[in-house]
């Protein structure tokens, strides 16, 4: 893992789709506000 | 995807924000929300859906599976700080379960908020510890398997 508990979450830019439209999303864009990133393998899959 | 949209209020009410993120386009997600996830919940999912092209994010946070090409199931919850508090890591068959994430995170707002360690399984109103010397030893005294 190149991540550790108690450290600093590295921060990301990513493409997003988001209430029907698409937009930027950065992770430090969500400072001082509690984040859960969820990662899945894959849209259309089954679980 | 859909079981964290259907309870999507419960995290909203502890002030907290998802992304979620698979290596499939932004378009791809537009798709699955507008054929499949609208029809699994009420309005879809309400949170960003990230397009992890190439699976970028993924690899800096350790999930991306070369072999797949994809992103396993990672969950990472990270503070006000921005400091990864917890983090969770399945293969792809086993879903997850909502209602620990939300238990972690009142639990981490809480000890956030009062400094008060959080026993096994606590959940909000059950008991917390003061650490301190008087407690070295005597943990059985004040906390009991169930708490």
């Amino acid at each position: 893992m190149s991540v550790m508990v108690g450290q600093k979450a590295p921060d990301f830019e990513a493409n997003a789709f988001h209430n029907g439209g698409f937009k930027k999303v950065k992770l430090s864009d969500y400072k001082d506000r509690w984040v859960v990133v969820c990662f899945y393998p894959g849209d259309f899959t089954f679980v | 995807m859909a079981s964290v949209a259907a309870r999507y209020d419960d995290l909203k009410k502890l002030d907290v924000e998802v992304l979620s993120c698979s290596v499939d386009s932004h378009f791809t997600h537009k798709m699955w929300q507008e054929h499949e996830l609208s029809k699994m919940v009420e309005g879809g999912v309400p949170f960003p859906m990230l397009a992890d092209t190439g699976g970028k994010i993924g690899t800096l946070y350790g999930v991306y599976d070369e072999a797949g090409g994809v992103n396993v199931r990672g969950r990472f919850l990270i503070d006000p700080d921005g400091v990864i508090q917890a983090m969770e890591v399945l293969t792809p068959p086993v879903g997850r379960n909502f209602a620990e994430l939300v238990r972690q995170v009142q639990a981490f707002q809480h000890v956030r908020k009062t400094g008060e360690p959080t026993p096994a399984g606590w959940q909000p109103g059950k008991k917390t510890l003061k650490p301190g010397p008087d407690l070295v030893g005597k943990v059985w005294e004040n906390w009991k398997i169930g708490d």
